[in-house]
């Protein structure tokens, strides 16, 4: 069997994170972090336990537990050694107490911040990882629709709201686009939207490094179209003042500035800055022959280098009156 | 369409009567509605029936709210949620496990045990809330689903 960390990065693709890295130590202490598997990171599902409480029944386990973030007690990592598969088949996990969630993956939630009482769209939901984390920060009140295109993807977004206990959400199946333009129609407005949009994927290569093998530009340029026509469907169904964030796990400028530089442009939106717990990069304002707004800027770049995690893109625009 | 229906106020009346002549249960602060014939869902979203059945029209929903329990022959299973949800006000028939027992409930066997009891009980061991099992003259029968088992032999519950 093929040792899983052996997939070469195709020449093209390396190419584009050397632009993106123009110096040459950042570069390489991205492709060396490539090489280590992702830390064990766990986000306890507040529903259902404390943080407290989870902590020291997973320590009593003998696992070592570190709580990462003061501000954030429910996001943990696990530093002891585990045999595969031990963290998704122990019973805290089955009676729903936490979620096997990387750390990057948590970052949108946090900078969307749901409320108590809001209503929130998460477009594109499955498996739920996001939805689980909202629903929890929502207490359990408000309202999530939690959409999914894909008929076989649905199963594990309601298996996992159900672990979790979560009761104020409902599932849907449409395709994005259409379903943001039947809600326009109804005037059913949003207070916030989280946009995790469907992508190429290249933040995963840690925990997936099959990624590589699978990494082609035109899947790049065929997303990226696919993604305009999702947040351009998206604002037009948020609040005026509404948030909505957009993510993804990529780092291909065409699936991430391009897009905020999009909206900015066409649609009456603002960006706003995000404080994150942990360190980013700030966007890129140019990339090859393109350039982006200024304000594309204040998008976060997460590269796994620079906090030991997933690579992921994260913009927060604003709905203007 | 969706089959769901939520219960008026003589029908959760109804079923909390039984909740309470089963488990002690007297409250449930949220929407109670029926998906199908035996399902039971709690709901907690802030959205008027009338506009679910307006976003089923054009959004197909696929899944609302928390499955809690299932009413078969006019007795209430509570699912794992359920019983983890309420546990603050389940009272009577609760079964519980010790450290062995639970181990065996969570792998999803059966409990070849004489409880002196019919129907359904609460599965308990320690703060952890199980769900319900089945009490017939020699065993309790387990409805932990597939996906929520202890999936290996060696598996351990920790005192």
């Amino acid at each position: 069997m093929k040792n899983p960390r052996r997939y070469e990065p195709k020449p093209l693709f390396l190419e584009r994170m050397k632009l993106l890295f123009p110096d040459k130590k950042d570069f390489n202490s991205y492709l060396e972090i490539l090489k280590k598997e992702p830390v064990r990171s766990i986000r306890c599902n507040t529903i259902k336990i404390s943080p407290e409480k989870l902590k020291k029944r997973l320590e009593k386990k003998g696992w070592k537990i570190k709580i990462l973030f003061e501000n954030f007690p429910e996001i943990m990592i696990v530093e002891n050694e585990l045999q595969p598969g031990e963290l998704g088949r122990a019973l805290e996990h089955l009676l729903g107490y936490y979620y096997i969630q990387e750390i990057a993956s948590m970052l949108p939630a946090l900078a969307l911040n749901p409320k108590e009482h809001e209503k929130i769209l998460d477009l594109c939901a499955s498996p739920g990882s996001k939805t689980t984390q909202m629903a929890a920060m929502m207490k359990n009140s408000g309202l999530i629709i939690a959409n999914e295109v894909k008929f076989g993807r649905i199963k594990i977004l309601a298996s996992n709201l159900e672990r979790c206990g979560v009761m104020n959400t409902i599932i849907t199946k449409r395709d994005g686009t259409a379903l943001c333009k039947r809600f326009k129609q109804k005037n059913f407005l949003f207070d916030k939207i989280l946009l995790d949009a469907p992508c190429s994927g290249e933040g995963t290569i840690r925990s997936t490094p099959k990624t590589l093998e699978m990494w082609n530009i035109k899947t790049i340029e065929n997303l990226s179209k696919l993604q305009k026509s999702l947040i351009a469907s998206a604002i037009e169904i948020l609040k005026p003042n509404g948030e909505l964030i957009y993510s993804t796990c990529t780092h291909a400028p065409e699936e991430n500035e391009e897009i905020i530089d999009f909206a900015l442009k066409n649609f009456n939106v603002k960006i706003k800055k995000i404080n994150l717990p942990i360190k980013t990069q700030q966007g890129i304002t140019k990339f090859k022959e393109k350039e982006y707004s200024e304000d594309v800027k204040y998008s976060c770049r997460v590269y796994p280098q620079l906090a030991d995690t997933e690579g992921f893109f994260i913009a927060k625009i604003q709905k203007l009156k | 369409m969706i089959p769901l229906k939520f219960l008026k106020k003589n029908e959760k009346e109804k079923l909390l009567k039984k909740l309470n002549e089963q488990f002690g249960i007297k409250e449930i602060p949220w929407e109670i509605a029926r998906l199908g014939k035996e399902r039971i869902i709690l709901f907690s979203g802030d959205i008027s029936e009338k506009e679910i059945f307006e976003l089923d029209d054009f959004a197909r929903i696929e899944g609302i709210g928390l499955y809690f329990a299932k009413e078969q022959n006019e007795e209430i299973r509570l699912s794992i949620e359920g019983s983890q949800l309420l546990k603050n006000q389940i009272q009577k028939n609760i079964f519980e496990l010790d450290e062995k027992q639970a181990e065996q409930w969570m792998l999803g066997q059966e409990l070849n045990i004489k409880t002196g009891k019919k129907g359904f009980l609460i599965m308990k061991f320690k703060d952890d809330f199980f769900g319900t099992g089945k009490a017939s003259e020699n065993k309790i029968s387990n409805f932990v689903p597939k996906s929520r088992r202890l999936k290996y032999k060696e598996a351990k519950i920790e005192e």
